[in-house]
């Protein structure tokens, strides 16, 4: 759906390249992260993706077709900003019946979408009488609009509540089942662990490293168990090789015997993966 | 049919902000100050009424309407939808010269009448309504603030108002590079004939005028606004 190859590109009037020698392919029906901190790159290559930047050097096809010579597809698209702004003295159904009018094909029903990101009630309601959370899921709710078959997300559960964020990524999960494409940037290491398919590390520029989060937190982890457990009312705790766990009898015993609170295997998280291959924070 | 779409949406957003609100008090005022005219001075009067205001009006209107669009952070979202600078540009166009061309209308109407050629007195209003719009949209682009836009606008617009100077013979010298020497023929016909040649001439100087202001304002919206799209303006 998307292939990039040997991408560099370098902002007008600066001497150093903000992206240099990217390559990547996103397949169909895939959800992948762009994880960096502020600054890696990371917005620059989505825009440069949606067409907002030309004059890059290398390849960057999106549905085939390369985005320098024909500019992207906008009606096959659909982005949301990480700032979701809309027209404020405009109500809530008004904002989105005016940007599904601007597509040519069928558009989604705006009351529907609305619906499913629990804004029904706030049909009516202008915009700047809304929540950050309720923007969020508006801007969402607009990205959806002309049905894209890629979607370009940008930090899609900032500022949203914990029963709202959930119901974001369950929505973005329903579109990766759809055959969506989904692309996803982000600072929020929880988040791309639990939608993405394949991340990918952003630092200077460069990708660092392209691996689906499962894989990443299985093999940079330590491939033991550690027990928590009480011994005569004393919380204490013991680590076994992951390997061969069920045939190793002090493991079995200490289950057997003592009152266990915790079992953990112990898989890296993606945050601390990200330091160890970056040497760098996600600020 | 998006340029339909946006044209009707800049109608709306006009109304919302209370645009049409604010030019019916102003052409109100007008209409009660040319009561007070000398018969003498009214036609005069009246036509600088014209090219000043409803003509000129894209000028302040178009940039305010920038302002306030981005101030919501609309442009990000607007630019990843098929909607294209062109259809943008033309329907503010659209949209301030109707605004235009009913404030020109009414200040004539009240004041000395049916213009004595509506359809002349119509496109030269039209024509420099569009300009002005233009001419605006590609001043407010580099400025952040009304103050910024507002003394830039008037540096740049200033020139344009010169062949007022011809009008009120102050200077007898006709500055026919001027698209708005061509407004004040047009401007004119709402109470005499013009000739074929002034006719002509107006038109031309003003649509190619038009032409340069809109090759101009894209290029500026294009470098200034839709060059930063994404850069993070929260409008919340």
């Amino acid at each position: 759906m998307i292939d990039v190859q040997n991408l560099n590109f370098t902002y007008p009037g600066r001497l150093e390249p903000t992206i240099h020698g990217m390559s990547f392919n996103i397949q169909k029906g895939e959800v992948f992260g762009f994880l960096g901190p502020s600054g890696a790159g990371k917005s620059t290559t989505q825009k440069i993706l949606i067409g907002i930047l030309k004059g890059y050097q290398g390849s960057v096809k999106v549905m085939d077709k390369e985005i320098k010579d024909i500019g992207p597809n906008y009606e096959r698209i659909g982005v949301a900003f990480e700032f979701p702004n809309f027209y404020s003295k405009f109500s809530v159904l008004e904002n989105l019946k005016f940007f599904g009018s601007l597509y040519a094909g069928r558009t989604e029903n705006p009351k529907t979408l609305l619906e499913q990101v629990g804004l029904d009630q706030a049909t009516n309601m202008k915009v700047s009488q809304l929540s950050k959370g309720m923007k969020m899921r508006l801007n969402f709710c607009r990205a959806l609009l002309n049905n894209p078959d890629i979607l370009f997300l940008d930090e899609p559960t900032s500022g949203l509540d914990p029963v709202n964020a959930q119901r974001m990524k369950e929505l973005i999960l329903e579109k990766r089942k759809e055959g969506k494409t989904v692309l996803i940037t982000t600072h929020n290491m929880q988040a791309a662990e639990e939608l993405c398919d394949r991340v990918a590390f952003i630092v200077d520029g460069q990708i660092k490293l392209i691996d689906s989060p499962r894989e990443l937190k299985l093999h940079k982890g330590k491939q033991r168990i550690v027990v928590e457990y009480r011994n005569k009312g004393e919380l204490m705790s013991a680590a076994f090789p992951q390997q061969g766990i069920g045939e190793n009898h002090t493991f079995l015993n200490l289950i057997k015997e003592y009152s266990i609170e915790t079992i953990h295997s112990q898989e890296a998280t993606l945050e601390q993966i990200f330091i160890e291959v970056t040497g760098r924070r996600l600020i | 049919m998006r340029f339909i779409t946006a044209f009707a949406f800049d109608i709306k957003f006009q109304w919302r902000h209370g645009f049409y609100f604010a030019y019916a008090f102003v052409c109100a005022c007008y209409w009660i100050l040319l009561n007070y005219i000398p018969e003498a001075y009214l036609h005069k009067s009246v036509i600088l009424l014209t090219f000043s205001d409803p003509s000129a009006l894209g000028l302040i209107l178009a940039g305010g309407i920038l302002l306030l669009e981005r101030d919501q952070g609309i442009h990000d979202p607007l630019f990843v939808t098929p909607m294209r600078t062109r259809d943008y540009l033309f329907a503010k166009v659209a949209s301030l010269s109707c605004l235009s061309l009913i404030a020109a209308w009414v200040i004539h109407l009240t004041s000395i009448g049916i213009p004595k050629s509506p359809v002349l007195f119509s496109v030269g209003v039209v024509l420099t309504s569009s300009l002005m719009t233009l001419l605006s949209i590609s001043v407010v682009v580099r400025y952040h603030t009304i103050n910024g836009f507002i003394m830039m606008s008037q540096v740049y617009a200033l020139p344009l108002a010169l062949p007022l100077l011809g009008f009120f013979d102050i200077w007898n010298t006709k500055l026919y590079l001027l698209p708005t020497e061509g407004t004040l023929l047009l401007l004119e016909s709402a109470i005499s004939d013009l000739t074929t040649v002034q006719i002509g001439y107006s038109l031309f100087i003003l649509l190619i005028w038009n032409y340069g202001i809109y090759v101009w304002a894209s290029y500026s919206y294009k470098k200034y606004v839709l060059g930063k799209i994404g850069e993070g303006r929260d409008g919340l």
